[in-house]
């Protein structure tokens, strides 16, 4: 079994790059000519609109989908020329409510790739129930089903799942996004604070721009499958692009804007 | 504690299937070895004289020996037979030696007697392991009927006086005799036979009556058939002798005789013991007189002092 | 007497056709499971073949029974024993629920729940085999239910050419127009079927509530 990636120490390299990547389905575009890059330890929100590219963009990174032109690279390599199987184990994948396998208990979900990967059986228990902790969970919740759980306790496995492997990459699609409001701000705190004391890099896809400015260290705003700006999180409401402005417009009416 | 307890829950179902495969492994077994034990299985096919036979070996060896016996009348037609017999099914049924030389070994039929019992002793004992008993004593072979009015208003003796009349009359066939290599075809052939239009195709059950009845002029019926005198039927001479025996005999599986040879001692105090006139009398009782073929049998036993 | 009365005094034949029955349908449900669930499962992977696989299955059932028997009865080694002949005809009758409910059970699973796998790093094998299988399962064995109710009901003709089983009651009754020895093995063939379905719609529904979502 090979070991899993490294934290960003030995290679000094971007963790994920995009170089100029596209991809077309039956000839229609739904990303053109991205390029961008997320360091270790780093926290990239992509901003948009349904329909602006952001779940294609992070399926080309864990390579559910192949770019039909440029590259894709994680960790120096393209993703072509990754195993599939080993890149994926080595990246964590949060969705909206979780995607929790419904046959598999909490803990059964959790310990997934741990025991794939043929971790020994004391590890794998030991660090369910440190994942359990660290997601803020009840240990007696291990033994329930998915479908007894609350959307917020299945969003946490579903965080607790995808950190079960300790892989250097997160992604998130939209995780927090089925949540209601109470519950999603808890888990934006918490999130922010394992971030901190974890050092991976992070790619996290929302269409809320307060989500956003609260958990990004750089922000990546993107429209019709286009990058528009690509900007540290302190200056992104102060740029002067017409899209930007639109966006902080829209959430402006809302109390609580000024996290500036 | 928590991987127990799924453990815990997936074992009802694995228990279940367990338990689904091992009723299906005790039933694997039964297709084609012996499954009665102790018991006989005396099989016959679906018409009168079948029952009858199948009822007089049943009888037989209830006497002779203190095996029970199941009968499993009223399989429709040789192939079944021979598939129920081959199959461990059935251990003894009545069979003919002309059918079963045509229809069973596939061979070309032939007038001879001697000849065609050897052949089909033979050949069932090397291509099948099935012992054949001896003659009965009778000859079941098919037999061309007619009306007797006709018979004797055209005075008629043989099929080939009668070859004239044919293209005039309406012939009423059974599925057997239409297919099998000595029945229809080569009849036809013999005799230059024509008829008034192609022969209507009935169940045996149904053909005496369609000659009572005036549906059909002539029919393929059997040499003792019960209701040839009961009903003022004709058989018309075979002058051709193109029709092959059929001497009625039992079929027997191997295995079985080697376990229970005392049945095959019962079955044979039946050779030679039933003439053709003796069938068609019981044929007659049966199919005339309504009488329980059991009934029928046991008479019939008791007047040829094979049982008391 | 009637027919309870008829069914006691020949217990130990109807004994001997039930068990027959069984075994016929039984080792026929058994070949075309597997033979079928694994296509079922090849057809969700090869989606090119779905149309021809399923289509193929679906002109076998609709050529009648008896024909079907009928048409194997030339073929050498088949048809030389009723036996296999029959067993092979129930199968082939069977494929059909066992195929589409193979792969209408797998297309059914949540497909959030498959990409999820997928990303996570499962091979297609472990896919298969923890997620979309178990997930399925209802489905399929409500696949296998029918597929062994069919088989009981059509094994009732295998009597016609040879091959045994409580269709032999109701052949020999019809032929002695005798209503005791028909329902002797019409109403056994019956009970067969619904304990069969009964069974496995139990283990059917108890699979299927494991995974029901709130």
């Amino acid at each position: 079994m090979t070991a899993p990636l490294s934290h960003g120490s030995a290679t000094e390299g971007p963790a994920i790059e995009f170089d100029h990547a596209s991809f077309r389905l039956n000839g229609r575009p739904l990303l053109e000519d991205l390029t961008l890059l997320v360091k270790q330890g780093e926290t990239l929100v992509l901003l948009g609109r349904s329909g602006s590219g952001k779940t294609t963009t992070l399926k080309l990174i864990n390579r559910l989908l192949l770019p039909t032109a440029g590259e894709v690279r994680v960790n120096g390599r393209a993703t072509a020329q990754w195993d599939p199987i080993r890149l994926r184990r080595s990246i964590g994948y949060v969705i909206q409510d979780g995607g929790l396998f419904p046959h598999f208990t909490v803990e059964r979900n959790i310990a997934l790739v741990p025991r794939i990967e043929n971790w020994p059986r004391a590890r794998v228990e030991e660090r369910v129930r440190e994942l359990l902790a660290k997601v803020g969970l009840n240990a007696d919740l291990a033994s329930r089903y998915p479908s007894q759980l609350s959307g917020g306790q299945r969003q946490r496995v579903g965080v607790a799942r995808a950190l079960a492997a300790d892989p250097p990459i997160l992604i998130l699609d939209e995780a927090f996004g089925a949540l209601d409001p109470i519950t999603r701000s808890e888990m934006q705190k918490e999130f922010r604070a394992l971030q901190r004391r974890m050092q991976k890099a992070v790619i996290f896809v929302t269409h809320d721009l307060r989500e956003a400015l609260f958990l990004a260290d750089r922000i990546a705003l993107m429209e019709q499958g286009r990058l528009v700006v690509d900007l540290p999180v302190g200056e992104f409401s102060r740029s002067e692009d017409r899209l930007v402005r639109a966006y902080v417009e829209a959430f402006s009416g809302l109390p609580d804007i000024s996290r500036v | 504690m928590t991987i127990d307890s799924i453990r815990a829950r997936r074992q009802p179902i694995r228990c279940k299937l367990l338990l689904l495969g091992l009723v299906f492994l005790l039933f694997f077994p039964s297709t084609g070895c012996e499954r009665h034990g102790d018991r006989i299985v005396v099989g016959s096919k679906n018409f009168t004289e079948q029952l009858i036979l199948g009822e007089i070996f049943a009888q037989i060896i209830e006497a002779r020996t203190p095996l029970p016996v199941e009968r499993r009348f009223y399989l429709a037609g040789t192939f079944l037979c021979q598939q129920a017999i081959l199959a461990g099914r059935i251990d003894v049924y009545p069979e003919y030696t002309g059918t079963a030389l045509t229809a069973v070994l596939k061979q070309q039929p032939s007038g001879d007697r001697r000849e065609v019992y050897q052949r089909v002793e033979r050949g069932y004992e090397s291509k099948f392991g099935l012992r054949v008993g001896p003659p009965l004593g009778f000859d079941d072979r098919f037999a061309m009927v007619i009306r007797g009015d006709d018979a004797r208003r055209l005075h008629l003796q043989t099929l080939s006086q009668a070859a004239q009349f044919t293209p005039q009359w309406r012939a009423g066939f059974g599925y057997e005799f239409m297919e099998r290599p000595d029945g229809y075809k080569g009849l036809v052939a013999s005799y230059g036979l024509r008829f008034a239009e192609a022969p209507r195709i009935m169940d045996l059950g149904l053909i005496t009556r369609a000659l009572k009845d005036r549906q059909v002029d002539i029919i393929a019926g059997n040499n003792t058939d019960g209701l040839i005198p009961a009903l003022d039927f004709f058989v018309l001479e075979d002058d051709h002798h193109y029709f092959p025996p059929y001497e009625a005999l039992a079929i027997m599986r191997g295995g079985m005789l080697k376990s229970h040879p005392e049945v095959g001692a019962a079955l044979g105090e039946l050779a030679g013991a039933i003439s053709d006139d003796e069938m068609r009398r019981m044929n007659y009782a049966v199919d005339g007189e309504h009488r329980d073929p059991p009934a029928v049998v046991k008479e019939f036993l008791r007047r040829r002092g094979l049982i008391h | 007497m009637n027919f309870l009365q008829f069914m006691m005094a020949n217990r130990q034949q109807v004994l001997d056709l039930t068990l027959e029955h069984i075994t016929l349908a039984g080792i026929a449900t058994v070949l075309a499971a597997l033979v079928g669930i694994p296509l079922g499962i090849l057809i969700t992977r090869v989606p090119q073949l779905s149309k021809p696989v399923l289509g193929g299955a679906n002109i076998i059932q609709t050529i009648p029974s008896l024909a079907l028997f009928g048409f194997l009865l030339p073929a050498p080694w088949i048809g030389e024993r009723a036996g296999r002949l029959a067993v092979l005809a129930l199968a082939l009758y069977a494929l059909l629920p066992l195929i589409r409910n193979t792969y209408a059970g797998i297309r059914g699973v949540d497909p959030a729940v498959v990409e999820a796998g997928r990303a996570m790093g499962l091979t297609d094998r472990q896919l298969l085999f923890q997620v979309e299988l178990p997930l399925a399962s209802g489905v399929i064995v409500a696949g296998v239910r029918i597929a062994t109710v069919l088989s009981i009901g059509v094994a009732t003709i295998a009597a016609a050419i040879g091959a045994g089983g409580l269709g032999e009651f109701i052949f020999r009754g019809l032929a002695m127009v005798n209503n005791q020895v028909i329902l002797a093995g019409a109403i056994p063939a019956a009970l067969l079927a619904l304990v069969a379905d009964f069974v496995l719609g139990r283990l059917e529904r108890r699979l299927g509530s494991v995974h029901l979502k709130s």
